[in-house]
């Protein structure tokens, strides 16, 4: 039987609904320099910073398996690391967000690395994700890239490195777990195990305290998180079960920008002191959870899953006098979703979701 | 676990035909000529969950659950949930639809095929095979709720 196919509009429906939109319609204002003329560059203006000029990067959850499995994830990653490499003079560091393996595995850690070592013309500073960390408890990213939090001051802004995966409460003593089922339950983002595992805990929330005690109260603070430091959706850990408290540590200080991994996604969000920035992934984008995304993220256009370099990325960030800015470098042309239709969030909110089932009664083997 | 189901489902089904007995002939094909009683819902929805659960193990990529289906549903150790977190993103209430990536109007199952196929790398399995009706039952639990909407796009 013949298949049926819409009607060839001749793509015109496409090229409407694809435009790239800028974000900071939604923001405080600014010049949005060269969004215009490089579609590929989507930008935006997200606050007001009175520090010197300079700029950074950040790469996130390349996902790594070992090459015998799947080169998809090394290969997207590759060409971020490329990339970085070959801009690095126009950086002065980079941070590694995260989620560099996907098991923990000691071959995907190693190879992450060695890939990692490629990149040789900017500074790195590294904080850890949850698939780094659970096979060995963080022993082998804290041999590789050294511990964290930490912190250091650059160019009149306060910068903080947290390590916000290392602290879950203990969900795998009591049955018995594994290393490699307590990996196994951490890996997957919808599992019903490894509960609220998200979070500073009370002895980094301390050094966070510590740490931003002698810092002038109107002055710029980045912080870096693989999670974020708000609550999108606890059931993901999009989040930091902590967060309440964290806002407290954070209050006085008039000019916070916290940039996060994990949620592989854009997402912004603002409170009266502080905004956050949800960072792509360069390995696969997650869907937009059901509920949870701030008011203020302009959604990310729906991706195509047939193709690798879709809905990935890393991103750049500008410090000047006017602000800091934000580009995602995805692969794409088009980075926003103008219509609803298009957009990772607005195509979602007819969706009523049970979390899973077949591992909530895990009891051990 | 295959071979179970289907004895629960015997025992269900012959609960409901006690009785029936001039109907003998047809008696398998005979359905709700009695009202159900309690146990025999509970078989049902018991039959239903086991599906379910299946599915959800599928769906997550476990090795065990693809031995016993006798299914490799992905050969890049990326499994379902990974681009579909608690089902999400999938609308199985949308189908059956014009699916892009195929150039095809499609079903639920035509669609999870294509990801197989495309993104896992994995073997194909039959659209009325036994763990293509499990991940249906996970995937439509886990929207249960979701109004029906077929052909949205
Ligand atoms: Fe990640
Ligand atoms: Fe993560």
């Amino acid at each position: 039987m013949q298949k049926k196919q819409p009607h060839d509009n001749g793509g015109s429906r496409i090229e409407i609904s694809r435009r790239t939109f800028l974000h900071n319609t939604l923001l405080t204002g600014g010049a949005v320099a060269g969004a215009g003329l490089f579609q590929t560059f989507t930008t935006m203006n997200v606050a007001h910073a009175a520090a010197g000029s300079f700029s950074f990067a950040w790469v996130s959850d390349t996902h790594l398996y070992p090459k015998t499995l799947n080169t998809r994830f090394i290969e997207k990653a590759g060409r971020a690391f490329k990339e970085i490499e070959e801009m690095g003079s126009s950086f002065d560091f980079m941070i590694f967000g995260g989620d560099l393996a996907q098991k923990g595995d000691p071959v995907e850690l190693q190879l992450g690395v060695d890939m990692l070592a490629e990149i040789t013309s900017v500074k790195k500073h590294f904080i850890p994700g949850e698939h780094d960390w659970y096979l060995d408890m963080g022993e082998a990213w804290n041999r590789h890239f050294g511990e964290s939090p930490w912190m250091f001051d650059h160019k009149g802004v306060r910068i903080i490195g947290l390590n916000t995966v290392g602290f879950a409460p203990d969900y795998w003593t009591a049955k018995g777990m594994s290393p490699k089922e307590r990996m196994g339950h951490m890996e997957a983002l919808d599992g019903s195990q490894a509960g609220p595992w998200s979070g500073l805990g009370r002895e980094q929330m301390q050094w966070l305290s510590t740490a931003l005690s002698d810092w002038p109260k109107n002055e710029p603070v980045i912080i870096f998180s693989h999670t974020p430091l708000y609550e999108v959706y606890p059931g993901w850990n999009f989040w930091v079960r902590d967060w309440r408290q964290v806002h407290e540590v954070l209050a006085p200080y008039g000019n916070v920008t916290n940039i996060h991994g994990h949620v592989h996604q854009p997402l912004y969000h603002e409170t009266d002191n502080a905004r956050f920035i949800g960072q792509l992934a360069t390995s696969w984008p997650w869907p937009y959870p059901p509920t949870g995304v701030p008011a203020l993220t302009r959604p990310m256009i729906r991706v195509d899953p047939g193709d690798i370099f879709d809905g990935v990325g890393w991103g750049t960030f500008d410090v000047t006098d006017a602000g800091v800015e934000n580009e995602y470098k995805m692969w794409r042309k088009e980075v926003f979703a103008v219509a609803q239709h298009d957009s990772g969030t607005g195509d979602n909110g007819n969706q009523i979701l049970t979390p899973r089932i077949a591992d909530r009664d895990w009891t051990g083997n | 676990m295959k071979g179970m189901s289907k004895r629960y489902l015997l025992a269900a089904g012959c609960a409901v035909c006690v009785g029936l007995g001039v109907f003998g002939a047809v008696q398998e094909s005979a359905a709700h000529k009695d009202p159900h009683d309690a146990a025999t819902l509970k078989a049902f929805q018991d039959l239903f969950m086991e599906q379910v659960i299946l599915g959800d193990r599928l769906f997550h990529g476990d090795p065990e659950a693809q031995q016993e289906m006798g299914v490799n549903l992905s050969k890049t150790g990326m499994a379902c949930a990974m681009c579909h977190p608690i089902s999400s993103d999938i609308h199985p209430h949308e189908f059956p639809k014009f699916q892009e990536q195929m150039s095809e109007f499609a079903t639920l199952r035509d669609m999870v095929n294509w990801c197989i196929e495309k993104p896992n790398e994995g073997e194909v399995i039959d659209v009325n095979s036994e763990a293509m009706k499990a991940l249906e039952a996970y995937m439509y639990w886990s929207n249960k709720g979701s109004v029906l909407d077929p052909g949205r796009h």
